[in-house]
């Protein structure tokens, strides 16, 4: 059965429409493919297995035996679909595409920037490139990954989607931000 | 200052990221215990001061139970450790 919802992104109408991009920049993603993974009893090193398999799919540490999963290569509408059959039962699937948002913050500034609301150590050295953690970003629960020396991926659920672009515009106020969507 | 828990999963982190439970030392009774025994286990809590064990989630982080061994005059945390892993106590 096919069904003609309306999509419409959490943060439509309240951003964009920037004059300039500044040095440091608040992307934020117009669909991102998400689920989460929860590993079936006694098959974390099964489950972890075929999620790295090949590189379709970018895996994120929420919780021992638990990962937030992105894919460039698959769609919001298939990537659950898709987990769900190569996991089988060594893993449970559940989709998010529409119900978290990503954000990507880049810039010279970006670690300082956090760090006026995330309590933790965001050094190159304890938070390397590819590490992810689940934190609190002021009240807001994110999932904060490294993706770079200077850019952060935040994902947080839809809901909390404005108020925390404007928690991370208040932590940024000393420092040189715009926000925009993404465009590729 | 704020409290800062070693989470076994997600390192060092401030205790706002945590719900606290309470005291990890009660025993739930059986079903069929006897009222007095759920009383107890419900409504009655000692006090002490010092050293307690209990029962924390870190419901901002991994979202796992876990045991949490501290002073509760000093702050002091002594250990921290995945209720799963110590048998669910």
């Amino acid at each position: 059965m096919a069904y003609d919802y309306q999509a419409v992104h959490a943060l439509e109408g309240t951003i964009g429409a920037i004059a300039e991009r500044r040095a440091n920049h608040l992307a934020v993603h117009r669909a991102t493919a998400m689920a989460m993974v929860l590993a079936s009893p006694g098959r974390v090193p099964e489950a972890v297995g075929i999620l790295v398999a090949n590189g379709d799919f970018e895996v994120r540490f929420s919780g021992p035996g638990e990962w937030l999963v992105l894919s460039e290569v698959h769609a919001p509408e298939t990537l659950a679909a898709e987990l769900g059959v190569r996991l089988g039962d060594a893993a449970f699937v559940i989709d998010q595409s529409h119900g978290r948002v990503a954000l990507t913050l880049s810039g010279p500034d970006a670690a300082r920037i956090l760090a006026n609301g995330v309590a933790v150590d965001l050094h190159a050295d304890s938070f390397p490139v590819g590490r992810a953690a689940n934190v609190l970003c002021h009240h807001i629960s994110v999932n904060l990954a490294r993706t770079g020396a200077q850019s952060f991926d935040l994902v947080a659920m839809r809901s909390f989607a404005e108020a925390l672009v404007g928690d991370i515009k208040i932590m940024a106020r000393s420092h040189d931000l715009s926000v925009d969507f993404a465009t590729r | 200052m704020a409290s800062l828990i070693s989470c076994p999963h997600c390192g060092m982190r401030p205790k706002e990221e945590f719900m606290i439970r309470g005291d990890a030392a009660p025993v739930r009774p059986s079903a069929m215990a006897s009222d007095e025994a759920w009383h107890d286990y419900v409504h009655l809590r000692n006090n002490p001061r010092g050293r307690v064990r209990e029962h924390w989630q870190h419901v901002a982080g991994c979202r796992r139970w876990l045991l949490v061994e501290r002073d509760n005059l000093t702050h002091a945390v002594f250990s921290v450790a995945d209720a799963a892993a110590e048998g669910g106590q």
